[in-house]
């Protein structure tokens, strides 16, 4: 006890040290939050894509710049002001025009903002890009390609409006030379329109390629063309191309975020196509055809079929929106809501191609390229499904 | 010439039999719990838990006078911590196995009998982190379940999406990792003085990180620190006693 004078010195010189950590900053879940003002309207978007945006370690936008850039302009605003209103909308342009998810897409509940449309910074660079062009017409495929390419006799078509009236599903499909099968469909709702009770155009189309899949004795080729498709269910990958592989199909990977830091991820978990019951493994050539509005699924369709020794792929650079979508909780990432921005939708998941690279905001690049031909097509003429039956023969 | 080199030699030959008589080396060994202090921020269904794992390590120690002595610890140490979620999302787990070479350096204060002695410690730590493992379950959205019935409840996501098991090295990233730890260290244990030439002591030892593991890469960061609670045993061997055994008896 002698010394007792000298623990205690040395005791407050450690208990001096115990403060110097950092405090531990109020991150407040962006759906709880007030736009009572543009400050707390900046604020809540800011930190809701600070920790949930997925795509941080890819991404060249400086999120930290963004804040220092924009925060006090934000904070310039009124939110009561029309004119201010207009003006954050398009600093939430700015702000978001560089960012590499493809999915990327803001909507406000502001009603200033009613008529305004919502923020896609992918379109705008599309709409940007020399080669920009409009997607093919839907009448090309519902009306020329059968009319033109598929056998007489051989081919179906139909449609589905969904119950909400928002989506509408076209599909055909048919034979081209009798024995290679065609098909094609706007959009990945395949399983969902298949196990429906009620008959409608899309699951006859299918259950006419399924049928023919199973049945045709010689397959020559199968053409799945996915221009112009928008993309959809995860699940669909599996209903389709599970029917046409008899062993797993490893394509990529793909990793979530695992923290609020922006570099906190998940490790890469196998991304991969399982066989259904009852498939046949083709081994004839299966190509797809693909444009730069294939987008999300239909790339990663793409994708797997690139994998397979007998895929191919003809047509142009997809869309470049890889990253699979669900609801944030369930990877605690991905899109998000605040009490202004009706929501920010962006990937869940980032996606790696089985090569080790990730085409979020390049897309998929074809082996055999064929441009858009705007004239071609005017007349009929549609060199990339030219390409596409050339390549099987 | 020659006379310096004498005088040098004499010094040094003094200096260390001195030291020999201060000195004690040993070897420690220990379990230890590991708390992550941070947070989930609004992550729902989330949580972080302390994991165990053990230290080794050699205590040098060189008194000053019967109270008091100056100690470094060089060692390995385990800083184990599992991410979790739960409900729902049971199931999906990450534990994080990290290795750091340690070296804490810290005042030793002893108190007691000529055997048996209490002894408190005080002092800091630095440490590298030298590398890690993970090891977990995710859902990957890759590898659906078997289809649900639309009259079935549903208990878990990995009906959904089925389970990812992992067990692989940690990568680290040079932009976020911060590899060097720095930290204040406290413990407090009774040691026995089983021969002259060595004892075994006991020791409950607290580790208290200073520094986060990341590096201040982004705004509004929530930082991470390491809290490890040590309990350990181990021997200290006198020098002099091992050195020069016939000075025991001499004593």
């Amino acid at each position: 006890m002698r010394h007792l004078n000298k623990y205690i010195i040395l005791s407050l010189v450690f208990l001096t040290g115990v403060a110097c950590r950092k405090e531990m900053p109020e991150i407040n879940d962006p759906r709880n939050t007030i736009s009572a003002n543009f400050s707390e309207v900046f604020d809540s978007y800011w930190n809701g894509m600070n920790n949930n945006y997925v795509f941080w370690d890819i991404d060249t936008v400086n999120w930290d710049n963004v804040y220092k850039q924009y925060k006090p302009l934000f904070a310039k605003l009124n939110l009561n002001d029309s004119n201010d209103v207009r003006k954050g909308y398009t600093y939430f342009k700015q702000m978001t025009a560089g960012l590499v998810d493809s999915h990327y897409d803001l909507s406000f509940n502001d009603t200033w903002l009613a008529d305004s449309f919502s923020i896609n910074p992918a379109y705008q660079r599309k709409l940007a890009s020399p080669d920009y062009h409009d997607p093919i017409s839907i009448f090309h495929f519902y009306d020329t390609i059968p009319r033109k390419y598929l056998d007489r006799g051989g081919a179906i078509r139909g449609f589905t409006n969904t119950v909400d009236g928002k989506d509408q599903y076209v599909a055909v499909s048919g034979t081209i030379q009798q024995n290679i099968l065609y098909f094609f469909f706007s959009g990945f709702a395949l399983k969902q329109l298949y196990k429906t009770d009620t008959a409608n155009g899309v699951k006859r189309v299918e259950q006419y390629f399924f049928d023919k899949l199973q049945n045709t004795a010689n397959i020559k080729g199968i053409i799945i063309d996915v221009r112009g498709n928008g993309g959809g269910s995860l699940e669909d990958l599996n209903f389709l191309l599970g029917r046409m592989i008899d062993k797993q199909l490893d394509f990529g990977y793909t990793r979530s975020k695992q923290g609020n830091g922006r570099l906190d991820y998940s490790p890469w978990a196998p991304a991969f196509v399982t066989p259904q019951t009852g498939a046949r493994n083709i081994t004839a050539p299966i190509v797809m055809l693909a444009d730069a509005w294939s987008v999300s699924m239909a790339e990663m369709t793409t994708m797997a079929v690139k994998s397979l020794p007998n895929g191919h792929f003809v047509g142009e650079r997809t869309w470049g929106a890889n990253g699979p979508l669900t609801g944030n909780l369930f990877f605690n990432g991905g899109q998000f809501s605040t009490d202004y921005i009706n929501l920010v939708y962006t990937s869940s998941l980032m996606l790696k191609y089985r090569d080790g690279k990730i085409y979020e905001g390049i897309g998929f690049s074809p082996d055999v390229e064929v441009k858009y031909d705007k004239a071609a097509l005017d007349l009929g003429q549609d060199k990339q499904l030219e390409t596409a039956i050339g390549l099987i023969h | 010439m020659k006379r310096s080199l004498f005088l040098v030699s004499t010094l040094l030959f003094l200096c260390a039999s001195y030291a020999q008589a201060q000195f004690e080396i040993g070897v420690s060994g220990g379990y230890n719990k590991n708390y992550l202090h941070t947070s989930t921020g609004y992550r729902a269904y989330t949580k972080y838990d302390a994991l165990s794992g053990f230290t080794v390590s050699i205590p040098l120690q060189y008194h000053f006078n019967n109270w008091l002595a100056v100690e470094a610890d060089p060692g390995y140490i385990q800083k184990n911590y599992e991410q979790e979620r739960d409900h729902f999302f049971a199931g999906i787990y990450q534990k994080n196995t990290n290795s750091y070479i340690q070296l804490p350096v810290m005042a030793h204060f002893s108190f007691g009998g000529d055997k048996l002695k209490g002894f408190m410690n005080l002092g800091g730590y630095g440490a590298y982190w030298a590398s890690g493992r993970i090891k977990g379950a995710m859902a990957n959205v890759f590898d659906e379940g078997p289809d649900i019935p639309d009259n079935q409840q549903t208990y878990d996501y990995f009906q959904y999406a089925k389970a990812y098991n992992y067990n692989e090295k940690y990568s680290f990233d040079s932009r976020r990792d911060s590899r060097i730890e720095f930290g204040l260290l406290a413990g407090a244990g009774v040691e026995y003085l089983l021969h002259q030439r060595y004892r075994i002591f006991v020791e409950g030892r607290y580790y208290y990180g200073l520094t986060d593991q990341q590096k201040n890469y982004m705004i509004n960061q929530i930082p991470r620190y390491n809290d490890t609670y040590v309990i350990q045993a181990g021997c200290l061997f006198n020098l002099k006693n091992i050195f020069h055994p016939e000075l025991v008896t001499a004593e």
